[in-house]
């Protein structure tokens, strides 16, 4: 469903984010709420499983940047997991790709945050 | 596909799925693939995006039609109508994108979704007129 964003706090400061469906600009204001929430209440560690979305346009994009730029000032940062092909795609285009440590799969991403294991060691 | 295909939809964020899924079905009929079905959904999205958050803003009402139409050669032509404040492109800066975007600020990313349609799309063409508002037209050329 576009705009449902599961939630899940693996420790003190480590949250799984998984927004479903689209990732639009109607959809991204509730889904950037939900990071800044976590990042106000300290949890700089996110982890964005993007399993369930479907396409992500440019705010989609802004919204994770601007997340990831708020975590890193506080010492954490946000990782990326699960993503579709086409999804792919999309943060390919722009150079976004490099920016994230992506992982395959949501367990693999919470492994290696909660180790502090940078992505392909 | 030859007849025009015409979608008219409020200027509001809640209409972008809906314009997702007929932009998708026109673009299905007319016999792109897959991926270019993607590609001008994408397109389309962030021009419907700019409209609704730019042209019209939260102090403007209107609507958005979208009109396809497919020429003898298969290219699918998209025009995209709105009544919002003229948008020129030239004054969006564009985005830094590529390998260097390390330390990159999100304020510097403005422009992504022009970007993007440029990317997407063959041809991105803004007009503007009094009587007719702001008019973008986009061509996906056929692969065939």
């Amino acid at each position: 469903m576009n705009g449902a964003v599961v939630q899940e706090i693996l420790e003190a400061d480590i949250v799984r984010v998984a927004p479903q469906g689209r990732l639009d600009t109607f959809s991204v204001p509730p889904f950037e709420q939900v990071l800044t929430e976590h990042l106000d209440a300290g949890r700089a560690r996110l982890i964005v499983d993007l399993a369930g979305v479907t396409y992500v346009s440019s705010s989609g994009l802004r919204a994770l940047l601007s997340a990831r730029r708020r975590a890193r000032t506080a010492g954490g940062d946000v990782a990326l997991c699960s993503m579709a092909q086409r999804v792919r795609e999309i943060f390919e285009m722009v150079g976004f790709i490099s920016l994230f440590n992506v992982y395959p799969t949501a367990d693999e991403a919470i492994r290696s945050v909660r180790e502090g294991i940078p992505p392909g060691a | 596909m030859s007849e025009e295909k015409t979608l008219r939809v409020p200027g509001r964020f809640e209409s972008l799925a809906e314009i997702a899924d007929f932009i998708a079905r026109v673009a299905r009929d007319a016999g792109f693939d897959e991926d270019d079905v993607f590609r001008v959904q994408m397109a389309v999205d962030e021009a419907c995006s700019n409209v609704v958050e730019h042209a019209y803003g939260p102090n403007r009402a209107g609507d958005i039609v979208l009109s396809c139409r497919v020429d003898g050669n298969g290219d699918l032509r998209v025009d995209i109508y709105d009544q919002g404040r003229p948008f020129n492109p030239d004054v969006v800066p564009e985005p830094q994108v590529g390998a260097d975007l390390l330390d990159v600020d999100e304020m510097k990313v403005g422009g992504l979704g022009l970007f993007f349609m440029r990317k997407l799309m063959d041809e991105v063409t803004f007009h503007f007129d009094e009587r007719v508002g702001n008019h973008l037209t986009m061509v996906k050329r056929s692969a065939k």
